[in-house]
């Protein structure tokens, strides 16, 4: 608890502190303000859930809505065989749902809160922190039509790698915060990111092993193999695997676990991301005052 | 902060040499669009930064209070953003010994949704305040803002001068060693406005050192034991409350003049 008031003298100058300096500084404001962000969490949560007549329902119907949109237009107009697709979908929706409402509650973090960050002193990496943190309430609720649908429709593709589920969200959650960082200090100095991002979040689902599986994108290999060196790179091929793996399994049925090399791999190219997004935050968070 | 703790430990407030620089190309509601063409035009030349605040330096000691003066635009308001540490300068550095309370944070991080109480607390995590420790100030915060009932009650329910007395109570529920004032007392009815007013003077008393901006000159020369006026981001006078504020309006009432001629002037070519 270093933030107590009767330490709060304070020193401020045009020295800029350098890149490790500002991590540090970054580690320090959240783990101080900790309480601060917990409040912010338990708002969000509260507000989520009560200003809509079915509150935290539609959090369950959501992605169960979005999956049948799919499942009409893939399984019976293009008239795709893959076997339980409502699950192979889901599969995808449940983590991509919770990766886009992270992203545009992330945009607007610091930009809806002008008044308060010209009026007051606070490190303000905890507001994006608190967002990215809520939205994982979007995966949690999420897991309540899973597991329905698992236990009521396919509960012969119920597999032990279900517990894998917990490690592949730290990887995406840990992509997110660093993601979510960008964003929401980029949106103080352009606030196109909020047009550009709805366009290119549909983008990158589509172009995403989301509505087909990764074997669609190999069968491409052939007459494409540059395209699919670039398809690779995308972190939701990685994670979107991994979750189908665990939560579908192959086509056939048996039990698959996740993509484990390109976790890790994912885990530590997040983990580098993370540090840059927090050095850029940091570097312009003294603008935010007299740009907002 | 070092050096002022050690042999100069009396000073509350040490300011050298700040400057404040707005980037103009920064200000608010930029489109990439807007960047696009700013870098093609680039090669004009044009400085397009803005200079705030400069060369501004003073020491306040305990017990003193500072009046700061000047015109509007003069830099004032950046003055105590800066003080707050809300703002880091561009060039120079402050130290600031001490907790620092703003008032300026009347209501400003109130969450429509949330109830008041919900409020006192998200308010008192923003400035820094422990949860046990607001859990102790909250009676005292709702028995001042006089909200009643409606404590429990979202925010959003409040009417403005309830939401304005809470965050009047809760910005005054810390006891600062430095107080900045940015005349913030115009808000609720005059029997809050009478209360409000003897709790701030009962805050300026305790702390160790008050910044207070003002356009009342009365404020100033009632309750300031030293004043500096700023014109245009930089400090013109300093000294005693009434010397600065003599000269002050000496000088307002010149510009007026100057003002005054110059609408004449125009208006004299527009006929002619």
């Amino acid at each position: 608890m270093t933030t107590s008031e009767t330490h709060a003298s304070f020193s401020s100058s045009a020295a800029r502190p350098g890149p490790i300096a500002l991590l540090r500084q970054a580690v320090d404001d959240i783990r101080s303000r900790r309480q601060l962000i917990g409040y912010l969490v338990r708002a969000d949560a509260k507000k989520k859930g009560t200003d809509t007549l079915l509150g935290n329902i539609w959090w369950v119907l959501d992605p169960l809505l979005q999956m049948l949109v799919y499942v009409i237009l893939v399984s019976v107009i293009l008239q795709n065989s893959q076997p339980d697709y409502p699950l192979f979908i889901f599969a995808a929706i449940l983590p991509w749902k919770w990766f886009m409402s992270s992203v545009s509650d992330a945009i607007g973090s610091i930009t809806t809160q002008d008044r308060l960050i010209k009026q007051l002193k606070f490190p303000k990496i905890v507001l994006p922190t608190a967002t990215t943190v809520a939205a994982i309430l979007h995966f949690v609720f999420g897991l309540i039509p899973l597991g329905c649908l698992l236990l009521l429709l396919y509960h012969d593709r119920i597999s032990g790698n279900l517990v894998f589920l917990p490690a592949i969200a730290a990887v995406q959650f840990l992509f997110t915060l660093a993601f979510a960082y960008v964003v929401a200090a980029v949106n103080v100095f352009y606030r196109d990111v909020e047009n550009v991002s709805r366009h290119a979040l549909r983008m990158w689902f589509y172009l995403s092993p989301a509505l087909y599986g990764a074997s669609a994108i190999d069968r491409i290999a052939s007459s494409h193999p540059t395209l699919i060196e670039l398809f690779k790179l995308n972190p939701f091929y990685v994670l979107f695997t991994s979750y189908r793996n665990v939560i579908y399994g192959s086509t056939t049925g048996a039990p698959t676990g996740p993509d484990w090399i390109g976790l890790l791999v994912l885990s530590g190219v997040s983990v580098v991301f993370l540090a840059l997004a927090t050095i850029l935050f940091k570097r312009v968070e003294p603008a935010f005052a007299k740009v907002l | 902060m070092a050096n002022v703790l050690r042999g100069r430990a009396a000073y509350a407030i040490d300011v050298r040499g700040v400057g404040v620089k707005y980037d103009l190309r920064l200000t608010r509601k930029n489109t990439l669009r807007t960047s696009f063409t700013r870098l093609a035009h680039r090669r004009r030349g044009v400085d397009r930064t803005f200079w705030a605040l400069r060369d501004v330096s003073f020491r306040l000691v305990h017990g003193e209070s500072l009046g700061v003066i000047g015109p509007n635009g003069a830099g004032k308001s950046t003055l105590l953003q800066v003080l707050a540490g809300i703002i880091t300068p561009s060039e120079g550095a402050i130290d600031v010994v001490g907790n620092v309370s703003s008032l300026l944070t009347l209501g400003a991080g109130f969450d429509q949704e949330l109830t008041g109480r919900d409020n006192i607390f998200l308010a008192g995590a923003f400035l820094g305040i422990q949860g046990d420790e607001m859990a102790r100030r909250s009676a005292s915060i709702v028995e001042f803002a006089d909200i009643g009932q409606f404590i429990d009650a979202p925010i959003k329910t409040y009417s403005s001068g309830m939401r304005a007395r809470l965050g009047f109570a809760i910005a005054t529920s810390v006891d600062p060693d430095v107080l900045l004032l940015d005349e913030v007392l115009s808000t609720g009815d005059q029997v809050f406005r009478a209360k409000s007013k003897a709790r701030v003077l009962e805050i300026a008393a305790a702390a160790k050192a008050v910044v207070l901006v003002t356009h009342d000159m009365n404020w100033v020369t009632e309750f300031c034991n030293r004043a500096i006026l700023i014109e245009q981001g930089h400090v013109v006078a300093e000294g005693d409350p009434a010397e600065v504020v003599a000269i002050h309006q000496e000088r307002s009432e010149r510009s007026r003049a100057e003002k005054a001629a110059e609408v004449a002037r125009i208006l004299a070519g527009a006929s002619a």
